[in-house]
């Protein structure tokens, strides 16, 4: 177990200084996302353009440096890409954290890959494994107007 | 009083956990085991197991009487009137439910109200919402002061001519408070209101006089009484057992069944439907033994230490912020990080084998009015030193030190 690993430095300065932590102005698909066992909650916003692609993601919520971190990278990494490219990263992200050494989506280039991948500490800590995937499946649920909030599963 | 022994005689802390010494400061949310209650355990099993009340052989015989032992010696450590006013139940949560089931069977009704405060633990405010759907009962909230106290003069105010039942935590399981709760019910007692106590955090660290508190209901949690999980029990005024109706139908709690007609047994079969959890009753005995060996005097002034040592080294480190500030604590010291999340304490705490809690610990009603969404949460038992609160300073401090503060 390391402390360093999870908290590695770009976590900590996400965490403290999110990207996108607003409402996308003329959003047109979200979806809200909690943890009923601590509370966190995130709402997330996505703005398609007519190609289908993602002009603006943002999200608003509280949580640890973990979760912040991880809907902050997310909503960065998302925009420009599809529907479909983002389900690919989104599948890819939860494989990794869960257990794949590294990332393989053909739509993540390197950069962004190395920024996903500081996220991979937290494999070590599967209590907090929630933590980083609740926006993600929250993108998820907004992309498929899922109009029921997302709930981690334990 | 000699901590080190008391704390040898919990296996748990002969662990290493993660490589590191264990400093357990979650005794809140449950407290560890001692070894004769971990050994009853194993020993009933082994030796002694039969389902109690139901047979006439010999095991079954011991068994029942090893279980009503166990009711007898939690009759007298809370001083209740009577043995029957004593329900197993499996946990507090069980014990708040029936509490709240069969008053609103019979005893509240439309428009009435129920007096509760924002600092109860959900399992003191669901059950009483179950009846605000069903019902259309009413829940008004006792609201916390600045030090996050409820005092009597806030009950009195929420008091109305509807309310009928006031239902309030004995110790906050958050701020630490401990409420009035003799003069509350004496004050309730007054205007015709019965009294309800969550008893979960003042049973394990208070002493308990049911005769001398009053109140109606009292319900304790045994796992935080350094107890087994999956038990509870409920005192109640035997005139309450008695004239409410039964919560759960099953065997056990029967006298008589027929095709039309089904009659009800007596105190305190009438609300143990079921098989019980027998081995966690027969053990739970070895827990109140082990609290009167060392003697809640004891106990008390202890805890009291270390919470007066704890709130005082917090209180210096700067960026740490102590959630509610009572006159009368009890072992509980809830903060937050100005800007570091309480789970990312949590486990960074972890990491140094400091056990805390953090989230909304089942109060979301008091960290919505703290405007908080979450909080961090050490809590002392018997087995806690001080040397426990400077391993928690020092890795609060090593939290900050991680998250550049
Ligand atoms: C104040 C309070 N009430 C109720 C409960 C629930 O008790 P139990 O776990 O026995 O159901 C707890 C414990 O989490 C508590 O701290």
């Amino acid at each position: 177990m390391n402390l360093k690993e999870l908290y590695q430095e770009i976590i900590l300065e996400h965490g403290k200084n999110p990207r996108n932590l607003r409402k996308t102005e003329g959003f047109n698909k979200d979806a809200k996302g909690n943890n009923p066992l601590c509370g966190d909650n995130v709402h997330v916003y996505l703005k398609l353009n007519g190609q289908k692609i993602v002009e603006d993601a943002s999200f608003e919520g509280s949580g640890c440096a973990i979760s912040m971190a991880s809907a902050s990278i997310m909503t960065d990494l998302i925009k420009g890409k599809n529907e479909h490219e983002a389900k690919d990263i989104v599948e890819d992200f939860l494989g990794m954290i869960k257990e794949n050494p590294e990332l393989k989506s053909e739509h993540l280039n390197e950069d962004e890959k190395t920024k996903l991948m500081c996220l991979s500490g937290v494999k070590q800590y599967p209590m907090r494994v929630k933590c980083a995937t609740l926006s993600w499946h929250t993108m998820v649920s907004a992309f498929d107007e899922n109009n029921e909030e997302v709930k981690t599963e334990n | 009083m000699n901590i080190d022994q008391i704390k040898k005689e919990f296996p748990i802390f002969d662990e290493k956990i993660q490589n590191n010494d264990l400093v357990y400061l979650d005794s809140a949310n449950s407290s560890q085991k001692p070894k004769v209650v971990v050994d009853r355990i194993n020993e009933f099993y082994t030796k002694q197991f039969s389902n109690v009340g139901r047979s006439v052989h010999y095991l079954a015989v011991a068994a029942t009487n090893l279980y009503e032992n166990t009711r007898t010696s939690v009759q007298k450590y809370i001083n209740a009137k009577d043995k029957n006013e004593i329900v197993f139940t499996k946990g507090a949560t069980e014990a708040l439910n029936l509490v709240a089931n069969t008053l609103g069977q019979s005893y509240l009704h439309e428009g009435d109200e129920v007096l509760i405060t924002e600092l109860e633990h959900h399992s003191n405010y669901v059950p009483w919402h179950f009846l605000r759907k069903s019902k259309n009962i009413k829940i008004n909230f006792a609201e916390i002061n600045e030090e996050g106290e409820i005092t009597l003069e806030e009950i009195e105010k929420k008091i109305t001519p509807k309310t009928k039942l006031i239902s309030i935590t004995h110790l906050s399981n958050v701020t630490g408070a401990i409420l009035p709760v003799k003069e509350i019910t004496q004050l309730a007692h007054s205007k015709g209101i019965i009294v309800v106590v969550d008893g979960c955090q003042g049973a394990p660290h208070l002493k308990l006089d049911m005769q001398d508190l009053d109140c109606d209901f009292y319900a304790i949690s045994c796992h935080k009484m350094y107890g087994p999980t999956g038990l509870g029990v409920l005192y109640g005024k035997k005139k309450w057992l008695e004239e409410l109706p039964p919560y759960q139908g099953g065997g056990g709690m029967i006298n008589e069944v027929k095709k039309d007609m089904i009659s009800y047994g007596e105190l305190p079969n009438k609300y143990e439907a079921g098989t019980m959890a027998t081995a966690q009753v027969i053990a739970f005995d070895q827990s109140i033994k082990f609290l009167e060996s060392i003697g809640i005097e004891n106990v008390m002034k202890h805890e009291a230490d270390l919470v007066e040592y704890g709130q005082e080294l917090l209180q210096k480190n700067n960026s740490v912020k102590l959630i509610g500030n009572p006159k009368n604590k009890g072992g509980v010291l809830s903060f937050t990080i100005e800007g570091v999340h309480p789970h990312d304490i949590a486990t960074i705490l972890d990491e140094d084998g400091v056990a805390i809690r953090a989230g909304h610990h089942c109060c979301q009603i008091l960290h919505d009015k703290l405007n908080i969404p979450a909080s961090a949460r050490a809590s002392v038992g018997i087995y806690n030193t001080k040397e426990d609160l400077d391993q928690l300073n020092q890795s609060i401090n090593n939290c900050k030190k991680i998250f550049n503060l």
